[in-house]
């Protein structure tokens, strides 16, 4: 973890513990730390298995208090309507970026990467609302909370169930296990052994962000 | 995957950043391209007055940058939170920078302006002579220093909005350097009518011709811009294709066709080339196309803006 990173260029061990303490809180701030013992925290949404209940967007609002009307993380229906039967449901929510541009942009630093959990998330004491990561975001997944006035995003419940030990609230409140959640850099995670056999997408790649959040799109049944 | 694996929905609707950024960086240019003209000219010149348009460019300097300030923090959810700016610097964060920029800015401005308006300062302030003593002597590097922070506050405007990914329009290498131009463009205008309404200038000056000699330069490299930018997005990827579709929408077809290439493109042009035989001695004239390079200017910048920010990826 990053911490112990600290402590071991405090006993002044090695050069490579230098390099690594100033890579993570430095030079690079921006990007998560890469020492292996670090998190990278990601989440699979197989649509495969999404009914659409919507029970995960109902936990996420009441676990992290978003106001009414508001979300951090929705389900959007994107069924064919020619195809009603083939059901299509999609993950809305902060994807998570490795190379978060609402990171960089932030000229307060309300809008952060945790140093623990390597989490994008808020700080929102900080944020003075110029909305910039809400304009930076490629994923249009930022919203300004409108009982704190600072802008938000779905952060992994990191300051709530996380914190807690628990599963982020999705996760827990999903009966059909359509959302997995855990450590990529945790070679024996449930994340990372779906992750091996089936195959996933991330939305946009192209725009280079890096995104945590994996999707499995539906296989069509008896084509 | 039948292309259903995509999501269409977002969290912030709209135009998230609206007419007072559009404002701020309307304002940052003029004071930036004011304070360009008004130091290049005066150097060139060699000038050991103040002149007019000395004076127009530092007035204009100082309160459109003030002015553009309030805008900004205005445009704030939590205003009263600007100063969070100020002890959490991310370097990483071009807005970051540019405030550091603007609190180095507004200062040389504000001496600039002491500079520009000393004998009339001192004249109902007199005990602030012992300032203008120290500071006399400082001038030359002051406007040296003055004219790069001016074109940095141009250039930074743009960087600022061209770095968000989401916007085609406004994600381009041709930002910075259009807002450089535009402002120029829109600085020429103001210290014209400043000069000439305020300042007494005689219409038909020294400093005056130099403002009407660099305004073609400055509007066709403007016009050149503009059409790069529009023809980056129409050979481009699929994205920058759908918003090309910005120039030719209804919604904001007119604000592009009327406000910028009619008001700060057509209008000049027309008044002063074709017929600038009768109306070139016409103050009213003048002021007419200028008022109007500046409208075009804000124009382009509510273009970019808007138009921008509604044709996403
Ligand atoms: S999806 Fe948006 S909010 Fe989430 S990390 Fe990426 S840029 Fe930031
Ligand atoms: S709105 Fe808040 S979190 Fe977002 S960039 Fe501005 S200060 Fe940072
Ligand atoms: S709780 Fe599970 S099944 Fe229900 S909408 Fe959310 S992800 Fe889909």
């Amino acid at each position: 973890m990053s911490n112990d990173g600290r402590r071991k260029f405090l006993k002044g061990i090695g050069l490579g513990s230098l390099v690594m303490s100033v890579g993570s809180y430095g030079v690079v701030a921006n990007k998560p730390t890469t020492d292996k013992k670090s998190k990278h925290y990601a989440m699979i949404f197989d649509q495969n298995k999404c009914v659409g209940c919507t029970d995960c967007e109902i936990a996420c609002a009441k676990v992290n208090k978003v106001p009414k009307g508001q979300f951090r993380m929705i389900i959007e229906d994107k069924t064919d309507p020619k195809k009603p039967r083939e059901r299509r449901m999609v993950r809305v929510s902060c994807q998570q970026c490795v190379e978060a541009p609402c990171v960089q942009v932030c000229p307060s630093k309300a809008c952060h990467r945790d140093n623990l959990t390597n989490i994008v998330t808020m700080n929102a004491d900080d944020c003075i609302g110029c909305l910039y990561c809400i304009v930076a975001c490629p994923y249009n997944v930022r919203f300004v909370n409108e009982e704190t006035h600072a802008a938000e995003n779905c952060n992994f419940c990191e300051n709530t169930n996380l914190k807690e030990g628990k599963d982020p609230a999705c996760i827990e409140a999903c009966k059909y296990e359509a959302i997995v959640f855990g450590d990529l850099n945790d070679e024996k995670s449930k994340i990372n052994r779906i992750l091996k056999i089936k195959d996933s997408l991330r939305m946009k790649p192209e725009l280079g962000t890096k995104p945590s959040l994996r999707y499995i799109p539906a296989v069509r049944l008896g084509v | 995957m039948d292309g259903a694996m995509n999501f269409t929905i977002g969290f912030s609707e709209g135009v998230v950043w609206g007419w007072p950024i559009a404002a701020y960086l309307l304002l940052a240019g003029i004071s930036g391209g004011a304070m360009i003209i008004s130091i290049v000219t005066r150097h060139f010149k060699e000038e050991v007055e103040n002149s007019p348009l000395t004076k127009a460019g530092s007035l204009i300097g100082f309160v459109t940058i003030a002015f553009g300030m309030v805008f900004l923090v205005g445009d704030l959810h939590k205003p009263l939170y600007f100063w969070k700016i100020l002890i959490n610097y991310n370097f990483h964060s071009v807005m970051s920078i540019g405030v550091i920029a603007i609190s180095v800015y507004i200062p040389l401005t504000a001496v600039m302006f002491f500079y520009a308006f000393e004998k009339e300062i001192l004249k109902y302030f007199g005990f602030l002579s012992f300032v203008a003593k120290l500071l006399r002597p400082l001038r030359p590097y002051v406007e040296f220093i003055t004219l790069w922070f001016a074109i940095i506050i141009c250039a930074y405007t743009g960087f600022l909005i061209s770095v968000l990914v989401r916007f085609p329009l406004l994600n381009t290498a041709l930002l910075p350097a259009l807002f450089v131009v535009s402002g120029l463009s829109a600085g020429n205008a103001a210290s014209g009518i400043i000069a000439t309404k305020f300042f007494k200038e005689d219409m038909h000056s020294f400093d005056m011709k130099v403002l009407h000699r660099i305004e073609w330069p400055i509007m066709i490299a403007e016009i050149l811009l503009v059409f790069m930018l529009a023809v980056s997005l129409v050979v481009g990827n699929e994205y920058q294709k759908h918003a090309f579709l910005a120039f030719t929408s209804n919604e904001f077809g007119l604000l592009f066709w009327g406000g910028v290439v009619g008001l700060s493109f057509l209008i000049p042009i027309i008044f002063n080339l074709l017929l600038g035989k009768f109306t070139s001695h016409s103050r009213a004239v003048y002021y007419f196309t200028a008022l109007s390079v500046i409208a075009g200017v804000f124009c382009l910048r509510m273009f970019i803006l808007y138009a921008g920010q509604t044709f996403g990826i």
